[in-house]
């Protein structure tokens, strides 16, 4: 077989069985146990048969092109140190298949945790096998992802959430910041490819950006391999199944972190950063992690911290910097490995026929679960170092390194004594698990009867404790050759020599763990009874990093962001605007301020535009004014101003623009006065004359008074100085020739830019839809349901005076000329609108007039008089407005030519004489419809309140929105 | 002028056309209703397509330019198709093809004239990104925000109205704005084809050119606002939250349209290659794009909905996109045009699966989400020891898959397409220097803390969504609203899959968006000459 389709296929079918899993039955459970089992069984069986060609430091490659120009593809590689995990992932893979088909209960959603361990297993392969560190960090975050969901796989227990919330946010941390340290070297050394960057020497180490890339690498390495002092995250895991954590949490996924430095140790180590982070981080692990793990309770737990505190040995070693020490270290991952994941299977084993994993109701086992007590046994002593068995050589090889002379006095005296003390509490744990599950007296008061598993439950076990013996007792036969491989593709020509025999003579390593037993034996003989009854350590008891991080993430969360939130933000509109137009104006006076240049004042004053002027300024600030409490003055002032901007347009030349500003200004006065008729009465309240207030309107005044005057300024400024040459002189000198119109607004409008008409049209229609959408559901407010005011006072006059009716009559002479007017209205529209091209006119504001006549009808004859007389329509009017100025410009792309392309010839019309046909005319008539729709569509949704029954009388309540009311 | 140039305009004209068959046609059957309007919705991502086809033949800086009126550039408007513009285009279209199927489930009803004001933003969008002119993106921009306001406040009720008449308020001022700043550019430029005012603006007279940035700032702040620029934001959520949901889902992509037209205006007339003294503004967008992202993650963090979470992760994507901008480095430019691609496409699923989850759920779950961390649920204790996990119907493992999967895009993280977004960015700024400057170190940290901050506030909603409040029992879903999520995370997906060809044809993009030049030369050299 091909080496690239064997490392291809090592990765890539543990992803495709997670997806086949996912699909299958949700009673197969021997269905995905096979498949499972098969998958890890064809991987381990690939990686064996790959061993030759990675045996001397070979490396074989697989490439599948991603972002090349990114340097960042699929790359796998394979070497010794690769190997060696490709090897402890499928291989323990495979044995906690089997034994989780016996462990999961059958009522288990089996197919989800199937699915989630094949996939876990695809990313931890990819994760050892990347050729590219990029993609190391892909499948590193893939590994925290995907325990997150195996932790939280009994999701219905609260304790299961939180320490995959716990162990997800930790590890993803980590992986972030992996993945920055990665993007960094990628920098330094110019290539993501991790062959480039492991022979780029002491290129990295010697970089500027070491420090920063090695703090942020470090934190990556250390959070997922529960380093201190991040380490707390992997007791709270536990609560994940059995089988999970003997694969995740102490055979594979924990061990990514010190793969990772040991991955790097070539280009990284060796310098006295990493000596001192890496070798005192470590050693705080190992031994805070065997004195914690003698105060367990839960095997589990003890298990746990005994786990984190092996990884702080590894982190030691591999701190050194000594090539020995490597050897060291990378020799240990798979002792550890072997003996840690065999004991959790035990534990497993415990729970599972015992019910309960408490050392305080365990004791005597040995008696009802023989085998399984044998096993455990072995490989506890595998764990406590005792010799003949894998632990024992490593640790040996821990001591020696840590024994070696250091002329920091600090340094040698500290290893030395904190190692031969981690090793005495591994030994005393080591002796608890033992002693207290399976001697002493039978057990009582245990919920079922212990007995043995199934055979098949326990031939995992049986298998690695196996390992354990083998290595223990021949070790330069069994892993001789690996270990050599995997040394090798880390250290390369630095490979020092060093020897796997059991004995090596008596010397200071020996003594050192003989003293660690015989003080093991020492801790725990005399106080055995008290570390059985106890639960957490007394020392730092108090201090639980669970608690501490569980509380600053909540309060992090709820209560400083949410303090975050609203200090720097507002949910109030007034704030908001404040700060839209204080920014605007600080954006417009820091940008323009310095470069305006000189303002000369006028050459020659108007009096009377000045007099005009003057009169629009006092209206509209006294529109402002008045706008709170009395609507209808602000209406009438703002109606001033408004006549002041047409009279500017009329005064200067601008007959076309004053005529629309005038009518546009008379349609939405009138639309409004319509509206105002139903908005509830708003009564003065007392005056709020607090400081606090008044400063907010002097500060209000300020910035309104400072925006006006910018603008004005710049306003001046523009219309003051020499324009620049632009493209308005094309429009004059074109409007006739080209465009045949003398009206060069009209022809601007529905020519030279007439998709800005279009646009604008679409826009007009889309907001009458949208108020008739807004007024559809509005009923009046009680308040206003009424007639108003004066029409009842009227009626109280009338029925006093006697005389009937007086209501029915109102207005009745003005509404008569009103219905007589709407013919001569329509033919002013009409004349406006044909006259257009060359005069003041056109379609907007023949759309104008004509609405306006609607208007007149409707104020004259009431909704219901009209619309019983007259059906309009205005969503058509809109629709085919639209359409026909749509239609206009297709016909131009018919024929060829852009969009809205136009043509135009004079027609002889009797009567009216040489109209001027352009096509632009055709687009005007669109306008027009649409302008008459919409303006009849809002009037029509103001009109239809009148004949709406008012709310009823009591306001229902507003529907809560869960979640919003704390902040709204 | 030839065919490719015809397809330039086509996705303004089609939703045209959408708006108007809905209104001419507005009594037809609900379910031939439906039809025309998905049709119309096909054939404009049909168009988008064939566009963004028709542009990718050519170099990165092709682009065809549409003189609307046949009129001579620069006196007509203009359309200029770039490669940018196409790919907002497409965005667009694609939203709102998902929106609207997911609309046509139930939402489009609950109102009046949901399609024609639905068309009528898209046209507004694709507008915006397809102009050329500058007043014409005031009057597109008009388009759109008057049919949002329409579909804010589509389906009624107290809080969409009172969401909707702030989201107005400030939106008005926004455009009052955006007229002063057109107003002053035109004064002092005298120009208003955005081609030409790069042409003219170095010609600017030296007392005018204050009046010139002035008018540009204000501009600015009026496209800060849509962006969702900090402090110009504050109504975004409240709006986001409280729209229809397939109305939120395509206003994903309205901030984007604030973004675009930042991108397309400061490259072309402030940015790269300009002189020393007409650069203008990247210090203020770097800090307002920190700030931004800064207080959205945070938001993120205090959410307890998840409509409310979605509104601040879109604050979190519009700042990410801002800093990208300030950035003003082609590399980091290119990430930021796949990241604004995924960030949209995802958070508009988002935004419709909050409402498929809403209709599996229990009320009351929406609030537990924080109070349950910290009390912990006393009623759970009961089966604590049981170790047997529950069953997830089928249905529910679909919108888990599809939260997960957005989830992750939104954080950024490992494998899909927000984490490569994110590396194309980062490892643009790292490597655009000889050393990493303070910028990078701003731009490094904050794309990763916010990517940390938002994992924390996805992973919470999650758990309290996924793991405590999932009813027992099948969960049912209609078709017609889980098609377009899976759809919208399916492209996220196929977009990390195919990020290489993706990021080639955006790495042209913004290398074309760097040179300034070739898009003034594509667009006055091919009319008549100024």
């Amino acid at each position: 077989m091909p080496t690239e389709l064997a490392l291809t296929l090592i990765w890539s079918l543990p992803f495709l069985a997670a997806v086949i899993a996912m699909a299958m039955p949700a009673g197969a459970r021997n269905g995905e146990a096979w498949l499972a089992g098969t998958v890890a069984a064809v991987g381990l069986v690939l990686t064996i048969l790959l061993f030759p060609q990675v045996a001397d430091g070979g490396v074989v490659h697989s490439t599948i092109t991603w972002m090349p120009a990114y340097g960042l593809d699929l790359a796998f590689r394979m070497d010794g140190l690769a190997w060696l995990f490709c090897v402890l992932v499928t291989f323990i893979g495979l044995l906690v298949v089997l034994y989780a088909r016996y462990y999961m209960s059958p009522k288990d959603p089996i197919a989800r945790f199937y699915a989630l361990f094949l996939a876990f297993m695809g990313a931890m392969l990819g994760l050892v096998m990347s050729g590219n560190i990029i993609q190391l960090a892909i499948f590193w975050e893939l590994t925290s992802l995907v325990s997150f969901l195996l932790i939280g796989y009994w999701y219905h227990r609260s304790d299961a959430r939180d320490g995959a919330r716990m162990a997800l946010v930790i590890t993803g941390t980590g992986g972030l910041a992996l993945f920055v340290a990665m993007m960094l070297i990628g920098h330094i050394v110019g290539s993501y490819d991790i062959d480039v960057v492991l022979a780029s020497g002491r290129l990295i180490a010697e970089h500027p950006l070491y420090p920063v890339t090695l703090i942020l690498f470090l934190l990556a390495a250390f959070t997922k391999s529960a380093q201190f002092p991040f380490q707390f995250w992997l007791p709270n895991a536990m609560t994940a199944p059995t089988p999970v954590s003997a694969y995740l949490h102490s055979a594979t996924m924990v061990k990514a972190g010190v793969f990772l430095m040991t991955r790097f140790w070539p280009v990284m180590a060796g310098t006295d950063m990493w000596f001192w982070i890496v070798t005192y981080g470590g050693l705080a692990t190992l031994l805070f992690g065997a004195y914690a793990a003698l105060f367990q309770r839960d095997l589990k737990g003890l298990l746990a911290y005994s786990t984190i505190s092996h990884l702080g040995l590894i982190t030691t070693l591999l701190g050194m910097g000594t090539p020995l020490a490597a050897v060291a270290a990378i020799f240990h991952i798979a002792n550890h490995a072997t003996f840690k994941a065999s004991l959790f299977m035990a534990v497993g084993i415990i729970d599972h026929e015992t019910g309960t994993r408490d050392v305080r109701k365990l004791s005597g086992l040995r008696r009802s679960m023989p085998f399984t007590a044998t096993l455990a046994i072995i490989a506890s002593g595998a764990m406590a170092g005792v010799p003949l068995l894998n632990g024992f050589l490593s640790k040996e090889m821990f001591f020696t390194e840590t024994a070696i002379y250091d002329p920091n006095v600090f340094v040698n005296l500290s290893l030395p004594i904190v190692a031969t003390l981690a090793g005495m509490l591994s030994v005393a744990y080591s002796i608890k698990f033992v002693h207290g599950v399976f001697f002493g007296p039978e057990p009582t008061g245990l919920e079922k009867t212990p007995h043995e598993p199934p055979a098949l439950m326990r031939r995992p076990i049986e298998l690695l404790v196996l390992a354990c013996l083998a290595v223990g007792i021949i070790p330069g036969i069994t892993i001789g050759p690996y270990l050599a491989a995997a040394v090798v593709s880390v250290l390369g020509g630095d490979t020092p020599y060093y020897s796997l025999s059991v004995w090596h003579g008596f010397n200071l390593p020996l003594i050192m763990s003989i003293i660690a037993l015989l003080g093991g034996v020492a801790i725990y003989v005399p106080y055995y009874r008290r570390l059985r009854g106890i639960d957490g350590d007394p020392l730092l008891r108090g201090l639980r990093g669970q608690r501490i991080f569980e509380r600053l993430l909540i309060t992090a969360t709820n209560r400083w962001a949410r303090k975050m939130v609203s200090v720097f933000g507002t949910q109030r509109l007034q704030p908001q605007i404040f700060i839209v137009v204080l920014l605007a104006l600080a954006a417009g006076v820091g940008a323009g301020w310095a470069r305006m240049g000189n303002l000369p004042l006028p050459s020659s004053f108007d009096p009377v535009l000045g007099l005009v002027w003057i009169v629009g300024g006092v209206s509209a600030l006294a529109a402002a004014w008045q706008a709170k409490f009395h609507r209808l003055a602000a209406m009438i002032l703002m109606g001033g101003a408004g006549l002041a901007t047409c009279i500017t347009f009329a005064w200067f030349s601008a007959p076309d623009l004053a005529l629309t500003q005038l009518l546009a200004e008379i349609a939405t006065t009138v639309l409004i006065l319509l509206g105002l008729r139903w908005l509830p009465k708003r009564l003065p309240v007392p005056e709020d004359i607090s400081i606090g207030m008044r400063l907010r309107r002097y500060r209000d005044v300020i910035l309104a008074a400072a925006v006006g005057l910018g603008t004005g300024l710049a306003s001046y400024a523009i219309m003051t100085r020499q324009a620049p040459e632009g493209i308005s002189e094309f429009f004059l000198a074109n409007a006739y020739t080209e465009g045949g119109g003398t009206n060069v607004v009209n022809v601007m409008l529905v020519d030279f830019r007439g998709f800005d008409t279009l646009g604008e049209i679409t826009v007009l229609g889309v907001v009458a839809l949208t108020v008739f959408g807004l007024l559809r559901r509005f009923r009046p407010a009680p308040d206003s349901a009424d007639r108003p005011e004066q029409q009842r006072v009227q009626a109280d006059f009338a029925e006093a005076q006697g005389s009937a009716n007086v209501a029915a009559d109102f207005l009745r002479i003005p509404a008569l000329i009103m219905n007589w007017m709407f013919p001569v209205v329509m033919t002013v529209a009409i004349y406006m609108f044909l006259r257009g091209h060359d005069l003041p006119g056109g379609g907007f504001i023949a759309g104008i007039v004509m609405s306006l006549g609607f208007i007149l009808q409707y104020m004259a004859g009431g909704t219901r008089w009209v619309e019983d007389r007259l059906r309009i329509l205005p969503v058509l009017w809109i629709g085919w407005g639209l359409l026909i100025a749509l239609l206009t410009g297709l016909g131009a792309m018919a024929l060829g030519f852009p969009f809205l392309t136009s043509a135009f010839a004079y027609a002889d019309i009797p009567l009216i004489g040489k109209v001027p046909m352009a096509t632009a005319l055709l687009f005007d008539l669109g306008v027009f419809a649409l302008v008459v729709g919409a303006t009849v569509l809002m009037l029509i949704a103001l009109a239809h309140q009148s004949i709406r029954r008012p709310k009823p009388a009591s306001t229902p309540q507003p529907r809560k929105r869960e979640g919003l009311d704390t902040w709204n | 002028m030839d065919t490719m140039n015809h397809i330039a305009i086509l996705p303004i004209l089609v939703p045209l056309a959408g708006v108007i068959a809905n209104l001419v046609m507005g009594d037809l059957k609900s379910n031939k209703l439906l039809r025309l309007n998905v049709a119309f919705s096909i054939i404009l991502v049909l168009v988008s397509i064939l566009l963004i086809v028709a542009l990718a033949q050519g170099d990165g800086t092709a682009a065809a330019v549409y003189s609307l009126g046949n009129w001579p550039i620069p006196f007509g408007i203009v359309l200029v198709a770039d490669r940018l513009a196409a790919l907002m285009v497409l965005v667009t279209s694609i939203l709102a093809l998902a929106a609207l199927l997911f609309a046509s489930a139930r939402w489009y009803n609950r109102g009046t004239n949901f399609f024609p004001l639905f068309h009528a933003l898209t046209m507004g969008l694709n507008g915006a990104f397809l102009t050329g002119d500058l007043f014409n993106l005031f009057v597109f921009f008009e388009l759109l925000l008057a049919a949002s306001y329409g579909l804010v406040l589509h389906g009624g009720g107290r809080n969409r109205v009172k969401a909707a008449l702030h989201y107005i308020a400030i939106n008005l001022v926004a455009s009052f704005l955006f007229l002063i700043g057109v107003a002053l550019i035109y004064g002092t430029t005298g120009t208003l084809n955005m081609a030409d005012i790069v042409r003219a603006a170095p010609l600017i007279a030296p007392e005018n050119r204050g009046l010139f940035e002035a008018g540009a700032a204000v501009l600015g702040v009026a496209f800060l606002i849509k962006a969702g620029a900090w402090p110009l934001h504050f109504w975004l959520p409240n709006t986001y939250s409280a729209a229809a949901p397939p109305v939120a889902a395509l206003f994903a992509v309205m901030t984007k349209v604030g973004f675009y037209a930042i991108l397309r205006l400061w490259t072309l007339i402030f940015a790269n290659g300009q002189p020393e003294e007409f650069a203008f503004g990247q210090a203020s967008l770097l800090a307002i794009g920190f700030c931004t992202v800064a207080y959205g993650s945070i938001g993120a963090l205090s959410s307890k909905a998840l409509d409310r979470l979605a509104s601040y992760l879109i604050l979190v994507s519009a700042g990410t996109l801002l800093l990208a901008v300030g950035y003003d480095a082609p590399s980091v430019t290119t990430g930021a045009l796949f990241y604004v691609v995924v960030a949209t496409l995802a958070a508009g699923a988002l935004f419709l699966l909050k409402d498929v989850i809403d209709q599996t759920l229990p009320a009351e779950a929406q609030v537990l989400a924080v109070s349950l961390e910290f009390y912990g649920d006393e009623d759970e204790q009961l089966d604590e020891d049981e170790e047997v996990s529950p069953t997830t119907p089928a249905a529910a493992t679909v919108i888990s898959w599809c939260f997960a999967v957005a989830a992750l895009v939104m954080a950024g993280l490992p494998p899909l397409s927000g984490f490569l977004a994110k590396f194309v960015m980062i490892s643009g700024a790292i490597n655009t220097g000889e050393t990493p400057t303070a910028a990078t170190w701003v731009f490094t940290a904050t794309l990763i803390v916010s990517g940390l901050f938002v994992l924390i506030a996805m992973v919470r909603n999650g758990i309290n969504i996924f793991w405590t409040s999932l009813p027992d029992g099948a969960v049912r879903i209609r078709m017609l609203e889980l098609v377009p999520i899976v759809g919208l995370l399916g492209l996220c997906v196929v977009m990390s899959i195919a990020a290489g060809p993706a990021l080639g044809f955006l790495a042209d993009t913004a290398a074309g968006l760097h040179n300034p030049a070739s898009y003034v030369t594509s667009v006055l050299g091919s009319g008549a000459a100024p």
